[in-house]
């Protein structure tokens, strides 16, 4: 293995590159889990009913990359490809072990339109993080947390109106960045 | 439209998809229309601590993994591998990690193989219990079918016997050549108290008329006809005056014998001397020399026409044993079997199922001349295991 692995450092793409320095170095996954959470996330997210039920699963995705990432082999598809074929397998679990169809749409990774979406959303959740602390903070608790207007003006100091320019804002900055980027 | 009145035209319309209520998004503006889906979105973005956390325990993990790893290859590259504290502290911290990824992974491991989801019921598509049982019940049936029928073919298989029997008509390796062309026999009488006395009998002719009568009862029979025996024309006796039965020792008082229905002797139905039918000696269905025709001669084979095939006995299949049977039968003038006698025997109980069986035959009776006549034959049993 340790031959593959100098080979690709040295003609790998970068993606390559950064699965080859995980499995010299565990830590440097690190830089693979930056790169993909927000993918895995989306993924998942789209599958289950709850943001637990999420959490949870995304974390199962990843432990298990780490622990078996010995065994991903460069096919020329792209790391996230593996990540989402564990997370695939992981939710057929779930739902086999709760005997029942999940109340969300089971949408298969190939179907016209859903990669997109995952795509969309990775993004968007990537913008979050690039905007203004206050909109940003707006924004998690509004929508993510799906709080009430006043309980946010409450926990933030503000006052309605000011909490309803700054989601406004935040909500025209990350459409703005989404055209930046093409999604 | 005023930036105001977006903001609140975005409020509402947060405020229902909250409700859950998409009905909002519409029929507000465009702009906010494109706001809102951004919201719907928004909505699945993991929580902001989430990310974080889940890297520190990645991380922790991935030390965990890094840490064994070198240690691993600096025992193995140092070859000191006599450092018996070191690499059970290894192995014990490998444990550690394999039992903390076990009870993460424990999930999944306790998840079945995944084959046949829709069996288990775990699948994309729910289990309809009838269908199931059903399905096991159909498949259980037919799997104990192809059991049951396998071993029974298979016991079948190595006993199922084969028997072929054939009527044979020569009979030449069970009865000494005949020193005529035929055989036969027949007998007659009238009821007299004495003994049939001695003389010849008629001449042979292919049919009777009147059975040979040595004291005239009737002295002026309004039909006279010449009494004769049946048999080969060609078989001839010395012809003397006196009729009588030529084997008989009693030279007189003149008497037609103690038999019946006509005839000389102590037999019936119109022959000579003791058989039965209108032949002479002690056979029967006419002719002479005793005993019934054989084939040749113009005496015709009898032909089976109901022939069920013997059972083999179950000490021979046991044994596997294979064997011919060979029975000497007379077929009568009616078809029917008599005398049936073993003349080659197969043994082990063979002989006697042949014999049973060709009880039940019925032939097409030998015929003499067109007529049928008793006929004795072979009929061959072949027993067989396939």
């Amino acid at each position: 293995m340790a031959e593959n692995v100098l080979k690709v450092l040295e003609n790998g793409t970068d993606e390559q590159l950064r699965v080859a320095a995980a499995l010299r170095d565990p830590a440097l996954f690190a830089d693979l889990y930056e790169s993909n959470f927000d993918r895995v996330y989306a993924y998942v997210a789209r599958r289950v009913p709850t943001r637990q039920d999420a959490e949870d699963l995304t974390s199962e995705v990843f432990h298990e990359a780490l622990r078996n990432l010995g065994l991903f082999e460069w096919r020329g598809v792209p790391f996230a490809a593996w990540l989402l074929g564990i997370a695939k397998r992981r939710l057929a679990n779930e739902w086999r072990r709760n005997g029942k169809k999940l109340e969300v749409a089971r949408d298969n990774l190939e179907e016209a339109g859903i990669e997109g979406r995952i795509e969309e959303t990775a993004v968007l959740s990537q913008l979050v993080e690039e905007l203004p602390s206050d909109q940003r903070r707006v924004i998690r608790r509004r929508f993510v947390e799906q709080k009430s207007l006043r309980e946010v003006a409450e926990e933030l100091g503000r006052s309605e109106g000011a909490i309803k320019q700054l989601q406004y804002r935040a909500l025209q900055n990350l459409r703005s960045g989404m055209g930046k980027r093409h999604v | 439209m005023s930036d105001l009145s977006l903001v609140d035209q975005l409020e509402v319309g947060i405020e229902a998809l909250h409700a859950g209520d998409d009905s909002v998004q519409p029929a507000c503006d465009p702009e906010i229309a494109g706001l809102l889906s951004l919201v719907s979105q928004l909505r699945t973005i993991p929580r902001e601590d989430f990310k974080a956390r889940l890297q520190a325990d990645l991380m922790e993990a991935a030390e965990d993994i890094g840490g064994l790893a070198a240690d691993a290859v600096e025992i193995l590259t140092s070859g000191n591998t006599g450092d018996h504290g070191r690499i059970l502290e290894t192995v014990s911290r490998r444990n550690a990690l394999a039992m903390r990824y076990n009870a993460a992974a424990k999930d999944v491991e306790d998840v079945p193989f995944d084959l046949l989801p829709t069996l288990s019921g775990g699948g994309e598509y729910p289990v309809r219990r009838g269908s199931f049982i059903a399905s096991l019940a159909a498949h259980a049936a037919a799997l104990a079918l192809i059991v049951t029928s396998g071993i029974w073919a298979a016991g079948r298989g190595e006993t199922r016997p084969q028997v072929n029997s054939v009527v044979v008509t020569d009979i030449s390796y069970v009865l000494p050549p005949a020193s005529t062309e035929s055989r036969g026999g027949g007998g007659g009488g009238d009821q007299d108290k004495l003994k049939v006395s001695k003389g010849n009998p008629p001449r042979f002719a292919r049919e009777q008329i009147a059975p040979p009568t040595i004291v005239v009862r009737t002295e002026r029979p309004k039909l006279p006809a010449e009494p004769t025996v049946i048999g080969p024309p060609n078989l001839s006796f010395p012809q003397t005056s006196q009729l009588g039965d030529p084997l008989s020792g009693v030279l007189g008082p003149l008497s037609n014998g103690t038999g019946s229905e006509g005839g000389m002797g102590s037999g019936d139905r119109g022959g000579v001397g003791p058989g039965r039918g209108p032949g002479v000696g002690p056979g029967w269905g006419g002719g002479f020399g005793g005993g019934p025709y054989v084939v040749g001669g113009g005496v015709m084979a009898p032909r089976a026409i109901y022939s069920p095939e013997p059972e083999y006995s179950e000490e021979a299949r046991r044994v596997k044993y294979q064997a011919v049977a060979v029975l000497q039968v007379v077929v009568d003038a009616q078809g029917r079997p008599r005398d049936i006698r073993v003349a080659r025997s197969a043994g082990m109980g063979l002989d006697e199922k042949a014999m049973e069986a060709v009880r039940q035959w019925r032939f097409e009776p030998g015929t003499k001349d067109g007529r049928p006549v008793a006929v004795v034959v072979n009929v061959e049993v072949n027993f067989r295991l396939y």
